[in-house]
């Protein structure tokens, strides 16, 4: 890695995680210089950005995807590094590898590693070598449908199948009977050249009562490699991870630390530099290496928060050559970190991806409360990206009191325009299995339908509603009179509109 | 804090910890999908988003429950089944396309068993 410090960094990402690479440039004194689509340009990132190139039209596959265009923008921006963020480029290896060539500092791991870990059926390999425990699966290159098929039968259902480039869910289905084996890996396959432009899926054994642990693994730029303890994401819904927590409340310290010492082992091994993750699944006290993400994660916050580190800074500053994290910071965890995923979608009909413009957005701020976002009100969501628009992370004294705060601020935010997955959030913190910590990853599988039911409104709410529709449209009655109510909470924002 | 706003003539409403859209009782039914109350064979765009594949095509035979097409948004995969068993009568669309909320994709016309 080049030991020369970083002037302008050209970001390959958008959203919140776009906005959270500014803020780790400014107070490092780097310009950040954003690489954006047609799409992306009434967003935070757009706006927070020191300079913009915008890269191509809405589509991921001729911007974000884009490794020439993201390239091509970075020299535009007179960037010297480039930070892919996660998903988009992020494991990409030939982008990683397109970055050296053209002179940038690509801040993430070594190509080498990338190319180890970053494709699961390598990193399996790597794996199996030393010896670390693996589920179950088929993992090779013959990709025809017939084949796969028969492959699933022998490891025996449920098996689920991945995309072998992917993560966050995209190309992931769980396969229960022969009957629909073909049909959904064809669907995988469709999600994954569309996700991450390789068609490759890969088979396992699904394990149905397991947890799903992961340990923030770190290279400094010496080539020493901790962690940074763990993360337990086991409440995930269609494989995508919706609340993460800082440390998991599953581990007991002997546990943690073999566990610990195999996610150091394949990181140390592939030469790993920078921020990763390493994956595992948890089932009866035995422990599988899931998958090694290379890159920066999007649960980091909770992380960042029971260790007192800032992961996007340290990525940075390891790219140019410098050390970072004191011995202190490593050794234990303080307090407890949770992390919501605000999505937009409709949690009454089965979250479906919600769109349209942001109108009134409340965060509301105090202590322990950290908010990740990449839009704001007249911000458009669009359908073209992840329906992910927000992070809403809380930190406490211990978990107990960490779900009350999370439960306690997401009743306080308030999202206009688009329909949200809070109503969800607010049932899983509620739900007696979550609170003391027992879910495993088929925790919203095995206790919340597709969709939730639309509660009838209150008389108070009707009232409140009533009221306000009176406000906004002065029908025959004279209570339409704007001057009667200035001091009236919706009168501010009726104003606005 | 409870608080309103009208955005595009739709009402959302904050209060007490929740928000939710309000709609005049006596337009329409709040919140609830239309589809949801009866099969009737036509099956829409429930999101905007692009179809990625055909699996049936014009006066195809189906069983209810039967995948007909896929789409996609947000980078995630749909797939839509027919509701009821039948012949499709109706298919608004081709792999490609870019859909609409709300458009209908196609239709099933109920066949009885013979």
């Amino acid at each position: 890695m080049a030991s020369k410090k970083i002037q302008r960094l050209a970001i390959a990402n958008r959203g919140e995680v776009a906005v959270r690479i500014i803020r780790a440039c400014e107070e490092l004194g780097i310009e950040s210089v954003l690489l954006h689509s047609e799409a992306d340009m009434g967003t935070r990132a757009y706006r927070l950005a020191s300079k913009k190139i915008c890269i191509g039209p809405a589509a991921t596959a001729d911007s974000y995807l884009n490794i020439a265009a993201n390239i091509q923008g970075a020299l535009a921006g007179n960037a010297d590094a480039v930070h892919p963020g996660f998903g988009f480029l992020s494991e990409n290896a030939e982008f990683a590898e397109a970055c050296e060539k053209a002179g940038l500092i690509f801040v993430g791991p070594p190509v080498k590693a990338t190319r180890i870990l970053g494709d699961k059926v390598r990193c399996k390999e790597l794996a199996k070598k030393l010896e670390l425990p693996l589920v179950p699966g088929y993992d090779g290159e013959n990709q025809t449908l017939d084949f796969l098929v028969k492959e699933a039968e022998k490891i025996g259902f449920p098996v689920i199948v991945k995309a072998a480039a992917g993560g966050g869910g995209r190309g992931m289905k769980v396969l229960r009977s022969s009957a629909e084996a073909k049909e959904l890996i064809e669907s995988a396959q469709r999600e994954a050249v569309s996700a991450f432009g390789s068609p490759k899926v890969f088979l396992e054994k699904y394990l149905d009562r397991a947890k799903h642990i992961e340990f923030q693994i770190f290279g400094d730029s010496s080539g020493r490699v901790i962690h940074l303890m763990d993360r337990e994401c086991s409440v995930q819904r269609r494989h995508q991870k919706i609340i993460e927590e800082a440390t998991s409340p599953s581990l007991s310290s002997e546990l943690r630390r073999k566990m610990g010492e195999a996610a150091i082992l394949i990181a140390s091994q592939a030469g790993y530099k920078g921020a990763g993750t390493v994956e595992f699944l948890l089932q009866d006290e035995k422990f599988f290496l899931l998958e090694v993400n290379t890159r920066l994660q999007v649960e980091h916050p909770v992380t960042e928060m029971v260790m007192g580190v800032d992961l996007v800074k340290a990525q940075i500053l390891t790219a140019q050559g410098d050390p970072v994290f004191s011995e202190q910071q490593t050794i234990a965890a303080r307090g407890h970190a949770v992390e919501c995923r605000i999505y937009a979608e409709n949690p009454y009909l089965g979250g479906i991806p919600s769109t349209g413009i942001l109108g009134k957005v409340i965060w509301p701020e105090g202590p322990g409360r950290r908010f990740e976002y990449g839009f704001e009100e007249g911000d458009e969501i669009t359908p073209f990206y992840d329906p992910m628009i927000a992070k809403v992370i809380v930190w406490d004294e211990n978990r107990i009191r960490c779900i009350q705060k999370m439960k306690k601020v997401l009743r306080d935010s308030v999202i206009f325009g688009v329909e949200t997955n809070i109503p969800y959030l607010l049932e899983i913190l509620s739900h007696p299995e979550f609170v003391q910590g027992k879910m495993t990853t088929r925790f919203i599988e095995n206790h919340f339908s597709e969709a939730l039911e639309l509660p009838a409104l209150s008389e108070a709410e009707k009232n409140f509603a009533e009221q306000a529709l009176k406000t906004f449209r002065p029908a025959s009655t004279a209570i339409g009179n704007s001057g009667e109510l200035v001091n009236s909470p919706w009168q501010q924002s009726w104003r606005g509109v | 804090m409870n608080t309103a706003q009208l955005l595009k003539g739709q009402l959302w409403i904050h209060f007490e910890g929740r928000s939710f859209k309000y709609e005049n009782p006596n337009q329409k039914k709040f919140g609830k999908q239309k589809s949801s109350a009866g099969k009737t064979g036509e099956i829409k765009a429930l999101m905007p988003g692009k179809i990625t594949k055909l699996l049936k095509k014009m006066g195809d035979q189906v069983e209810a429950g039967e995948v007909v097409m896929a789409m996609e948004a947000m980078k995630m995969e749909y797939t839509l089944k027919a509701d009821v068993a039948g012949v499709i009568e109706q298919l608004d669309c081709k792999t490609g396309d870019q859909v609409s909320l709300g458009k209908t994709l196609f239709k099933v016309k109920v066949s009885h068993v013979s």
